[in-house]
């Protein structure tokens, strides 16, 4: 008996959980509709003007101004349009649109809200920060990549990457390998790419981090950004890094921005006792760097038991004039090298 | 012996079985319930993070750390759609990625159309042999433009898991994705996927997307246009199971650290670590699952900090049976390779070394996923045998029923309150009325067949019947979204 | 769609726009009409492909990421369906290289990235045509 009661009252709770999530379901999607449609309403009147600023055609300030006068509701969806319109457009029309945020007061709310409970708030805080371009706040926006949520911590790295100030690059690296809270590599490589060249020391001082990460994405943006300084590091890097994705990625950094001397450094690490895509990384740097020097070791590598190694040699070696064809003679026949001509040939025909 | 007495000792058979399974089958209902209630507290958590991750998007364009990604394309006999195919593959948005299309010995058209659509030219290339191949590749083609990154390779016939190798090898980017010439990509399904390996480039070695049956749809030049619910029930309780997968099962394990499963999904793979554990296993019936499981064990077993995670985001779509004879060969093969995998690694159930996949993952699909249609096959024999021998009344029957599917139909509503939220790729209402209806469809027939035929799979297997190679193996995906 | 013609002569240009952002599309519409070409602005790749194949303009600008039909998709469809004339200018995103390579690729004539200056957008929709005379 207690157990068919049991049952009974199992069914019930299952059937009205059942129905509970039905409901959940339909209101979810209706409440998405009526905000949708409220905010629509709400926003309509003000959206000629804002479009009219927007498009760069307020040449005589009146739209700007019809925008400034918004109040309550309408206000928090306006400026919540304008910080989106905000990642599109930039240019006088964007210094007009903060301009509408300023007076709105939204930017100083916005500094309120990185402390709010909230992590949708402090996120989108840090945001509109951002792309106000609100210089003033760095230093908090560097304290906020601390922040116990991995949203607000990616919205302070994108902020700080737009203000651009290379004050923030040695913190966001550092927040890469902050434990628990660590900040993505790949929303740090961003926010870093769009700083100055005074971020060129911090690089070079993130090569001997000990997290893989902050190593990787140091090594990385010295090659993307060419800066030879932290060459000594790369070379380091690559000769005994323990990781293998950080010793590929200075292989290819080195590669961009290398001198005569890294040659012997790339070569040494071709020896088939290292791992096969550093090899490859190592062949590929070799003829990006296209130093002549290279010649003898390449050409010891067509033969290689790795067809594709072999191949990247030979492409390598096409591309460093006389010397590197010369090498070449003797391995004609070899698959690789017909290879690497055909294909060097095909691009050469469609550029 | 009377026909009275007959069925008089049936009714105390099953009332001594019944005594006997009670108590077993009380626990086994307690556990399972129990965990498809923490696999509604997590769906609750990933709900909460996505509303969170939503609200505060930032896109990501796949600057900077991006890696290059190669897209795997095994393809057999498919003439029909494989140009249109490739060509959406090259316009996917990403940095860099570079399509390899593997002919496994098509007897149609399908090597011409790609010769004649892109203007191949051969080239005396040597591939690499980084994973072991045993079928003889025929040549290597490239387009002579000289530009659109497409590799052609020709090969013999020797089925989808070798055609896959062969890829790997003529793959030139560190990162690979194996995808069916069939499925269709999103437009930044890529970026979607590779975030993971961006944001964690040291440690992360695999992840997966969502798939989802794209039956019914709009689809315009290998793209979804417009997202339409299927037209017939079949598909449709499909789309539900798809969506409490990818939602509640992958997601869950994702978040607890016990990924064990990503194939069935879109996968990505870093292409070392593929090569380092020697490819996929051409032998296996659940290849997919049986690559991640060794990557797994691999990483573990070396001690190594790496990581295996799973991207909710809807990236790829997929024909689904539409007939039961193909979803019977579908589902007999998953359980199959699902039996196969589990009993091939089961030395890694509980211990220490493998961590939440030995303690947690492994134990969890032994129980709920391989033994689960055993037991259901049980419980429809058992109850309406019961019923008809008086044994249980009705109305004890109707409610036994009732609560045990009402379970079911619970879990999945809480999959559709995710979905809903987060990604709302139905805008119709008709489609919401149409998938809670599939809910509660499953429930009648469907499950009952395929839990028949999952036991179909797992039978002939341990009957060690071998399995036949060839078109079989090129339909539809190779694992269980369960 | 109607626009003030520049030039009382000549019927306006007629320009296609396709952004799945409605802020983009109606600015974009907005600077463009106010420079006196007719634009016709449609929210997908779909729409731009049909509003293409119904009446070829003379000009468009596509935006890169659209659901379904990228810009990508929907100029390749133009260039492959013998449209190889039509001025098309991609609107692609922030720092990606490579949809502009891609782009160039399937034959793309310029590009614009975002966050753009849509002063910009029309100096490049005037050059553009100025070279397409």
């Amino acid at each position: 008996m207690v157990g068919a009661a049991l049952l009974v009252g199992a069914t019930v709770v299952i059937l009205g959980a059942c129905l509970l999530l039905v409901i959940l379901v339909v209101a979810v999607r209706a409440r998405r509709h009526s905000r949708n449609q409220r905010d629509e309403m709400l926003l309509s009147p003000l959206r000629p003007p804002l479009i009219t600023v927007a498009s760069g055609e307020d040449d005589d300030g009146a739209a700007t101004e019809e925008l400034t006068w918004a109040t309550g509701v309408s206000r928090t969806v306006l400026d919540r349009n304008i910080v989106e319109m905000l990642t599109k457009i930039r240019g006088v029309p964007a210094d007009q649109l903060v301009r509408v945020l300023e007076v709105h007061g939204a930017v100083d709310a916005a500094v309120a809200d990185l402390t709010s409970r909230s992590t949708v708030r402090r996120a989108r805080a840090a945001q509109l920060l951002g792309l106000a371009k609100a210089e003033h706040t760095v230093p908090l926006l560097v304290t906020a990549l601390g922040d116990e949520a991995m949203e607000v911590r990616n919205s302070a790295a994108y902020a700080l990457g737009l203000i651009g100030d290379p004050v923030a690059a040695g913190p966001v690296l550092a927040a890469i390998g902050a434990p628990e809270r660590g900040l993505p590599a790949a929303t740090a490589a961003e926010a870093l790419q769009s700083m100055g060249v005074g971020i060129s020391e911090v690089l070079r001082d993130g090569m001997g981090d000990p997290n893989a990460r902050t190593r990787m994405v140091a090594a990385h943006l010295s090659g993307e950004r060419s800066f030879t300084r932290g060459l000594p590091e790369l070379r380091r890097l690559l000769d005994d890094d323990p990781d293998v994705t950080v010793r590929e990625t200075s292989a290819t950094a080195i590669g961009r921005l290398g001198r005569g001397e890294d040659v012997a450094i790339l070569v040494r690490h071709t020896v088939d006792s290292e791992p096969l895509a550093l090899r490859r990384a190592c062949v590929i740097a070799l003829g990006e760097l296209g130093d002549p020097a290279a010649v003898p070791a390449l050409a010891t590598l067509l033969a290689d038991a790795d067809p594709r190694l072999a191949e990247l040699a030979a492409s390598a070696l096409l591309t460093m004039g006389p010397d590197g064809s010369s090498a070449l003679l003797g391995h004609e026949d070899d698959a690789a090298v017909r290879s690497a001509r055909l294909m060097a040939s095909l691009q050469r025909a469609s550029a | 012996m009377s026909w009275d007495g007959l069925i008089e000792g049936l009714r105390s058979f099953v009332v001594w079985v019944m005594d006997v399974s009670s108590v077993p089958i009380i626990i086994y209902f307690l556990l399972i319930n129990t965990s498809l209630l923490v696999l509604i507290g997590l769906a609750y958590l990933e709900f909460r993070a996505q509303q969170r991750r939503r609200a505060t998007a930032l896109t990501w364009q796949g600057a900077g750390l991006a890696p290059g990604v190669s897209l795997l394309v095994p393809a057999y006999n498919e003439e029909a759609g494989i140009v249109t195919a490739v060509k959406s593959f090259l316009t996917l948005r990403y940095p860099r990625h570079e399509v390899v299309v593997v002919d496994d010995g098509s007897s149609d058209q399908t090597f011409a159309r790609l010769e004649e659509a892109f203007d191949l030219v051969q080239v005396p290339r040597e591939l690499p042999h980084e994973v072991p191949v045993r079928a003889r590749v025929l040549g290597i083609w490239v387009p002579r433009d000289g530009r659109t990154r497409l590799v052609v390779v020709r090969k013999e016939n020797s089925g989808r898991s070798e055609a896959i190798n062969v890829a790997i090898n003529a793959a030139s980017e560190p990162l690979v994705a194996m995808i069916d010439g069939d499925s269709i990509l999103e437009p930044d399904g890529l970026l979607h996927v590779t975030r993971p390996f961006a944001d964690d480039p040291t440690r992360m070695v695999a992840t997966g997307g969502a798939i989802r049956p794209v039956n019914g749809s709009r689809v315009v030049s290998g793209r979804i246009v417009r997202v339409e619910m299927p037209q017939t029930w079949i598909p449709r309780i499909q789309l539900v199971e798809y969506l409490r997968a990818f939602l509640l099962g992958r997601t869950g394990w994702s978040r607890v650290g016990g990924l064990i499963l990503i194939s069935g999904a879109f996968g990505l793979f870093r292409r070392d670590v593929v090569v380092e554990v020697g490819g996929l296993d051409p032998d296996s019936i659940g290849e997919d699952f049986e690559l991640v499981m060794r990557i797994h064990k691999r990483m573990r077993d070396e001690g190594r900090d790496y990581k295996v995670e799973f991207v909710p985001e809807p990236v790829s779509w997929t024909e689904v049976p539409v007939t039961a004879t193909v979803l019977r060969n579908q589902r007999r093969r998953w359980h199959r390779g699902l039996w196969e995998t589990l009993w091939a690694y089961r030395s890694m159930l509980f211990r220490p070394k493998y961590g939440r996949i030995g303690f947690l993952a492994l134990p969890y699909y032994w129980l709920f996923e391989l033994i689960a249609p055993l037991l259901e096959f049980f419980g429809i024999l058992i109850v309406p045998l019961a019923l008809l021998l008086g044994v249980v009344n009705v109305p004890f029957a109707i409610l036994f029923l009732v609560l045990a599917y009402g379970y079911a139909v619970l879990v999945t509503l809480s999959a559709m309150v995710v979905d809903e939220w987060a990604f709302h790729k139905h805008d119709r209402w008709r489609a919401i009325w149409q998938t809670i209806a599939a809910s509660v469809l499953e429930n009648i027939g469907y499950r009952q067949a395929t839990v028949w035929w999952r036991l179909e799979g797992w039978w002939s297997s341990l009957r060690g019947k071998k399995h036949v190679w060839g078109v079989m193996t090129r339909t539809g995906f190779d694992e269980d979204p369960a | 769609m109607s626009a003030p013609a520049g030039d009382p002569d000549a019927s306006p240009v007629r320009v296609l726009v396709a952004d799945d952002d409605a802020d983009i599309r109606d600015l974009v519409e907005f600077k463009l009409t106010q420079a006196g070409y007719a634009v016709e602005a449609v929210p997908d790749g779909v729409s731009a492909w049909e509003a293409f194949e119904a009446n070829p303009p003379q000009l468009a600008v596509l935006d890169v990421m659209m659901p379904g039909l990228s810009g990508i998709d929907v100029l390749r469809k133009i260039r492959e369906s013998g449209h190889p004339s039509v001025p098309v200018l991609l609107l692609s995103a922030k720092s990606r290289d490579s949809d502009v390579d891609t782009g160039f690729a399937v034959g793309a004539d310029d590009y614009v990235i975002k966050p753009f200056s849509p002063r910009e957008l029309l100096h490049r929709v005037n050059g553009m045509l100025a070279r397409a005379r």
